[in-house]
């Protein structure tokens, strides 16, 4: 009788993976039947990460199955645009659980990540360095190094290393900032100082390889955690008239924002020209209608850039305004289970890396999806997990895995979940 | 620790109200943004449902194919028979340069598509089957549209047909025109887009002219319902008012005049005298009513005509009195000012598009014809017709006199920006309607620039064209 019952999450995945590859399968005479063979294979991937998950009690068990489910959806689409990059993204999928369980089980081996707090702009000016040593340009913005054949993106590091470098700071002078609860411009704010101008560096590199999404994004997680870990209405101040006027100046002197602010106004303007990407991204959500085309039906192949930055508007073209409100939900509730965890961690240092990549997530999401509907101006970055990119998805599925072993509450934290739940029993 | 959640909680609300924004705004696009995009000419999508549809026929009223589509090795090619007659009401439609008019604004109906289609037709679109649109039948009759065009042809300006009792629309003509098809266009695009004659202008609805002398009927209702229907005035040639001097054309003195004949002669002393003693209020009024400073429907688009004074001076009262001034009207608007005098008072809502037929003949939509607004009373309307039907009889409209028909019509030579600098630059203006008391069709004649009067262009146009509606 277990048929009548909700479905569990994972029998959906499944369920949608079957669907979503069937359909894809029937789409084209002559059948490709490699095409079963890549649905199988994500199905086998999602449901090995879910039980080992669920038999070796490695903590929430619903992250893994939101970015599954997100992206099992990505890796139809991707299929769908272009079958070599949706086998590529299925490999990449493998690899990126691989990253998933490896950083799971490195963050609660070594029980160093508080204590590396000076090492972590290092890594990221490191990193930075490289990049343009050995950089290479796509699309206008020096962020790629290319290792043999592959490429990988050192910004998307960075993200993860900056969340990490607030996080060890925080908790290295958790006392001071307690007790800060009013600027007094004296010698004891110099810490804040060194924060700000630590989280500045990394938003200035970002600035500098042109990664104005990545920036913003920065940006953001680091306001909201100086809201919520010191809630010192001044220092917000301070920051938030230093990021409008980084913001102002921006639009003014350099072209390049200023064009994506011009086109987020009037993209009709210069219709041919640089309103191209997000007047197509606009023609293909609006024939998508509320139930979208079908998968296979549309044309999403019109859409510039569609396997990256505008996969959204192919899900929605294909799967309607209601897929794509779905993805957002899912991406919400994702979230939401970050901020769960972010809560119930006791220990300062986690609790903050917790809710920076919860952050990181929400935030990424929202400029991304944002950017593509015209609802704030565009930055190109991924939408996590669903965007084509090796880069982006392991690093996105690293600091799920990270988040993870949070939610698991390893012995040396004692989280207030366990406590609560041993309480109620 | 306390407090630090409650700020995470916090974040998570700001977090959730983003996430909202997107959804909120996602369906706000869906319902009132998309329509109006999805038809520009860089979206390929819409020549993708081309490649599997054939795009219907536009047809006038008896049937004539006006427009159709042909298919061709999977090449679909828009054929216009007639060229460049229909270039101003049906539009182009062509890959490189985009839709226009009726094309563009009934490119759903042509195609077929209809929001939930994708579902429906989900077994043509998986099986590759050509699929047919739907056809139009237009109110148009394609003889009297080549008449009007013959009539037209050398000249710039424009020329609305149209009946008063249904407000159907039955010719209608501007010049300069160009031939729709694709190959001309992009032969001749250059030429046409930097052309000082605006030829991608369909001035029958969307040229905007002075009315002059015609609006003269407006006042002159205006007058009746304001009791000044007794008056008379004595014409010396020439008026002052508040300062400035206005006067007949070429300064004729008309002596004693009563308000019939003031308008049969179209006497400019009088009806400035008449304008600036009704006041801004009642012209005002009377402009809104007809339909001035208003969108009206249409089935492609139609600008509306301009009343565009905040306050006014006794000068300014003067000169709308005569139809000068900034006014501005549609050639359409006029015809339809004619019908509403000519249906005791009725102005019917204009329309183009009959009925959409489907590829088996199923009738998909079909127009019944509307009241647009009552502009004056039965009454009113009455006297005015007796009064346009002496313009034609005695007056400056004898040009469109026919034997044996009542016609009802008023003249207009229209000073505009042109004509202030240099002489002989005047548009020559005719509206009418004919039978006076069972009316079946109401024209508008506009000539751009002509030169002449109302009186001896325009209206021998109006006339031929109503000759031929009533068989005589």
């Amino acid at each position: 009788m277990r048929v009548l019952k909700y479905p569990r999450p994972v029998e959906m995945i499944v369920l949608v993976n079957a669907i979503g590859f069937g359909l894809l399968f029937f789409y084209k005479k002559p059948y490709d039947y490699f095409i079963l063979i890549a649905g199988l294979s994500v199905i086998l991937l999602v449901g090995f990460g879910y039980f080992a998950i669920r038999k070796a009690k490695l903590g929430d068990g619903y992250l893994f199955l939101i970015s599954g489910m997100l992206s099992s959806i990505g890796i139809i689409m991707l299929y769908r645009l272009d079958r070599e990059l949706g086998f590529k993204q299925i490999v990449w999928f493998g690899i990126s659980i691989a990253a998933f369980f490896a950083s799971y089980f490195l963050y609660r081996r070594y029980q160093v990540w508080e204590r590396l707090t000076c090492y972590y702009p290092a890594i990221s000016l490191f990193l930075f360095v490289a990049t343009l040593l050995f950089g290479r340009s796509i699309n206008g913005a020096k962020n790629w190094i290319f290792i043999g054949k592959f490429s990988i993106q050192p910004s998307e590091c960075i993200k993860i290393i900056f969340v990490f470098f607030i996080a060890a700071f925080f908790n290295k002078y958790k006392e001071e900032f307690k007790e800060l609860t009013a600027l007094r411009f004296k010698k004891e704010d110099i810490k804040l100082y060194i924060l700000m101008s630590g989280a500045y560096m990394h938003l200035g590199l970002m600035v500098i390889q042109k990664e104005w999404g990545t920036a913003l994004l920065l940006f953001l997680v680091y306001f909201m955690l100086v809201y919520v870990l010191i809630n010192n209405r001044l220092f917000m101040l301070i920051n938030a008239g230093m990021a409008s006027l980084g913001g102002i100046g921006g639009i003014l002197f350099v072209s390049h924002i200023k064009v994506r602010v011009d086109t987020w106004l009037n993209p009709w303007k210069d219709i041919a020209g640089k309103g191209y990407q997000i007047t197509q991204s606009l023609f293909a959500i609006g024939s998508g209608g509320f139930f979208g085309t079908g998968i296979g039906l549309g044309r999403p192949d019109f859409i510039p850039e569609v396997n990256t930055d505008f996969i959204f508007s192919a899900i929605c073209e294909e799967m309607g305004i209601f897929g794509g409100v779905a993805i957002v939900l899912l991406y919400f509730i994702l979230a939401y289970r970050g901020f769960k965890i972010a809560l119930y961690t006791v220990e300062n240092f986690t609790k903050t890396l917790a809710l920076g990549l919860t952050l990181l997530f929400g935030f990424q999401t929202f400029i991304i999806v944002g950017g593509v509907i015209k609802l704030i101006p565009l930055t190109g970055i991924t939408l996590p997990f669903i965007s084509y990119g090796g880069s982006s998805l392991i690093v996105s599925f690293i600091a799920l895995g990270i988040l993870q072993a949070i939610s698991a509450g390893p012995a040396a934290y004692v989280t207030r979940k366990e406590k609560l739940d041993g309480e109620s029993k | 620790m306390e407090n630090q959640n409650k700020r995470i909680t916090h974040v998570m609300v700001l977090i959730c109200f983003l996430f909202l924004c997107i959804v909120v705004y996602l369906t706000y696009f869906e319902v009132f943004v998309k329509d109006k995009i999805l038809t520009s000419s860089y979206n390929r999508r819409q020549w993708e449902q081309e490649d599997t549809t054939l795009r219907g026929s536009i047809l006038d009223r008896n049937g004539v194919v006006l427009a159709k589509s042909t298919m061709d090795e999977n090449k679909q090619e828009r054929i216009y028979p007639y060229g460049s007659l229909y270039s101003q009401v049906i539009g182009y439609n062509s890959k490189a340069y985009g839709k226009s008019l009726m094309e563009l604004y009934y490119n759903n109906e042509l195609l077929n598509i209809r929001e939930y289609s994708s579902i429906f037709n989900f077994k043509e679109k998986l099986s590759g089957e050509l699929k047919t649109g739907n056809n139009l039948y237009l109110t148009i009759d394609h003889k009297l549209q080549e008449k009007a065009e013959q009539l037209l042809r050398g000249k710039n300006g424009a020329v609305v047909a149209m009946r008063p009792k249904t407000g159907e629309i039955l010719a209608m003509v501007s010049k300069p025109d160009f031939d729709p098809s694709s190959t001309k266009l992009a032969q001749n695009w250059e030429e046409l887009i930097k052309s000082k004659d605006s030829p991608f202008l369909p001035r029958a609805t969307q040229g905007l002219y002075v009315p002059g002398s015609t609006f003269k009927v407006l006042t002159a209702a205006a007058a009746v319902e304001n009791g000044m229907e007794d008056r008379t005035f004595d014409d010396k040639g020439s008026i002052t008012i508040d300062g400035k001097i206005f006067n007949n054309f070429n300064s004729h003195v008309y002596g004693n005049l009563d308000l019939k004949s003031a308008l049969a002669v179209s006497s400019n002393v009088a009806f400035a005298q008449i304008g600036s003693e009704l006041g801004e209020k009642v012209l005002k009024e009377i402009a809104v009513r007809v339909g001035m400073n208003r969108e009206i429907p249409f089935d492609i688009p139609l600008n509306s005509s301009r009343f565009p004074y905040e306050s006014m001076g006794k000068t300014d009262l003067a000169a709308v009195g005569m139809g000068q001034g900034k006014l501005l009207v549609t050639p359409l608007h006029m015809a339809m000012i004619a019908s509403g005098i000519g249906n005791n008072g009725i102005i019917m809502k204009p329309y183009l598009v009959d009925r959409v037929v489907s590829s088996s003949d199923i009738t998909q939509k079909s127009v019944k014809p509307d009241k647009f607004s009552q502009i004056m009373s039965p009454e009113t309307a009455q006297k005015v017709k007796d009064m346009m039907q002496y313009v034609v009889e005695t007056g400056t409209g004898k040009g469109a006199a026919i034997k044996g028909v009542k016609i009802a019509g008023k003249t207009g030579t229209a000073e505009n920006e042109l004509s202030s600098k240099q002489k002989n630059k005047e548009h020559a203006w005719f509206i009418c309607f004919a039978p006076v008391d069972d009316p079946q069709v109401a024209v508008a004649v506009v000539l751009e620039y002509s030169g002449s009067t109302g009186g001896a262009l325009a209206a021998p146009i109006a006339r031929d064209l109503m000759r031929q509606v009533l068989g005589k």
